[in-house]
């Protein structure tokens, strides 16, 4: 009996068992008073603090998994960790964002779509309508395709200041991981948007006579370019700082392309800084390789171990 | 041929785990994690460790869910994954074979005054008292009474006979009402 009554103390005891103890002690002050001492301990062994977020510990073991490969190279198990990494970012996403997105980007389809309904209708030559109808798809992708990138990938790198982040930064390579599945799923859905887009309009023949390809590249580069000067100035300052900056470059490039005087040598370089061709997409490559090795650096604080504080 | 285990049952998670769903992981977490981190919390002793070998011990559960044989409980083995990362961690040796006076030396199983100023004692100096206990005493408590594991399920976990560990219960009673009695708590 004396034997059950730790166990009992605990709530671990079966059924009958708690049954016969409850039962004996009603009756048995030497017994009673055994089990007040471990029910003292019961009471004062556990620590009585909250468990660890579920979500950060899961991500952070998805992450761990896919870098710290128990066999070496790209087993299957790991590539399936990293499947489920991915997975489990893109639910991280909020939903606002890549709906926003595509509103914005079906806003442009629709302009585009109306103007050239419009144009068609009152222009005498047909070949000068298309002309320009297509140069004004290609103007509207090239105008709002980047921004919504930049925006979108501006908000990836989160700073120290995520709870994930803090968990996950145990190695630079585990932060990086992270960075490029977060890059790749922003940036792959607004290409994916921006492809639909001129799909859509080439399909329609709103674009004119432009082609896929033309009107594609006319966003391509921009939208590579901008996006990466994001991200890098988000690992280095931080998304609100990174998202200002690239507003405020796409609003001198917007307004080189329209407002102030066209033939200008800067707004002339700005024109053409912001176009697609080899050097601005190796250039767009090169700062966002800078950027996801700098977001390991970044984190600062020794990498075993966690940080002395914990953020507020 | 295994029998296929009951959906929703710990060890159907399992099988989910180990074909690779992070859901059912997440499951297993918030089903366990309360028992298995107060555990962890009660041996390492600091809150910022116990959380490093829980994020070790989901890591361990996360790829050998597969090695799972379903003889064992699920339970046992989980905590039996956490010891092992708690070791790992906290370097602490297994715990050292029980001694010929341990076996043979079992306390008056009845309570005497010290363990009955247990009682009297109140929460915070006992807590204290159990924090003192050497490793052993403290993995026996803290899986008995933390984790709530049935004494049978602590002797698989501990590797150790079931009477071994009523025994190193009554061993750490007794080292408590020991502390205690040394804290001369002033009133």
């Amino acid at each position: 009996m004396k034997d059950m009554l730790p166990a009992y103390a605990a709530g671990s005891l079966s059924g009958a068992d708690r049954d016969r103890v409850r039962a004996h002690v009603a009756g048995c002050p030497r017994c009673r008073a055994d089990l007040a001492g471990w029910q003292a301990i019961a009471d004062a062994a556990p620590p009585g603090t909250s468990i660890p977020d579920p979500g950060q510990v899961v991500r952070a073991v998805l992450t761990r998994s896919a870098i710290e490969g128990s066999t070496g190279g790209l087993s299957r198990r790991r590539l399936r960790h990293l499947a489920a990494l991915v997975l489990a970012e893109a639910r991280l996403i909020r939903l606002a964002v890549p709906i926003a997105s595509a509103l914005v980007m079906a806003l442009g389809v629709v302009l585009v779509l109306l103007q050239a309904a419009t144009s068609g209708a009152t222009a005498e030559d047909a070949v000068t309508a298309a002309f320009d109808a297509g140069g004004s798809a290609g103007l509207v992708l090239a105008l709002i395709a980047p921004i919504i990138a930049a925006a979108g990938v501006a908000g990836t790198y989160r700073s120290r200041h995520d709870p994930v982040a803090e968990l996950v930064a145990a190695t630079p390579a585990s932060s990086r991981l992270l960075l490029l599945v977060r890059i790749t799923l922003v940036f792959g859905y607004d290409l994916a948007l921006a492809v639909a887009a001129s799909v859509v309009l080439t399909a329609t023949d709103a674009a004119g006579t432009t082609s896929l390809n033309a009107l594609v590249a006319a966003w391509l580069g921009p939208m590579a370019l901008l996006s990466s000067v994001s991200l890098l100035i988000a690992v280095q300052f931080g998304p609100d700082v990174a998202l200002g900056v690239a507003a405020g470059l796409w609003a001198i490039r917007v307004l080189s392309g329209s407002v102030l005087t066209r033939d200008a040598w800067p707004t002339r370089f700005v024109v053409d800084a912001w176009s697609t061709n080899t050097a601005v997409l190796v250039a767009s490559a090169g700062l966002a390789a800078a950027a996801v090795i700098l977001a390991g650096r970044v984190s600062g604080e020794p990498h075993h171990g966690r940080r002395a504080t914990h953020p507020l | 041929m295994a029998r296929r285990p009951e959906p929703g049952s710990d060890e159907d998670l399992l099988r989910s785990i180990a074909a690779g769903d992070a859901t059912a992981l997440s499951r297993l977490y918030e089903r366990h994690a309360g028992a298995l981190f107060g555990y962890l919390h009660r041996l390492a002793g600091d809150r910022m460790t116990a959380e490093e070998i829980l994020q070790d011990t989901m890591l361990a559960i996360w790829r050998s869910a597969g090695a799972f044989e379903s003889r064992a409980k699920v339970t046992t083995w989980l905590f039996g994954v956490a010891r092992r990362q708690a070791h790992n961690r906290l370097r602490v040796r297994p715990g050292p074979q029980p001694t010929a006076t341990e076996l043979s030396d079992r306390p008056d199983q009845g309570a005497g005054p010290e363990e009955l100023a247990i009682a009297a004692a109140g929460g915070t100096p006992v807590a204290a008292a159990i924090d003192l206990l050497p490793d052993h005493h403290r993995d026996v408590i803290a899986l008995v009474f933390v984790a709530g594991l049935p004494l049978a399920d602590v002797a698989e976990v501990l590797a150790i006979p079931i009477g071994t560990v009523k025994s190193r219960l009554f061993h750490a009673r007794a080292a408590v009402a020991a502390a205690l009695v040394a804290q001369e708590v002033p009133e």
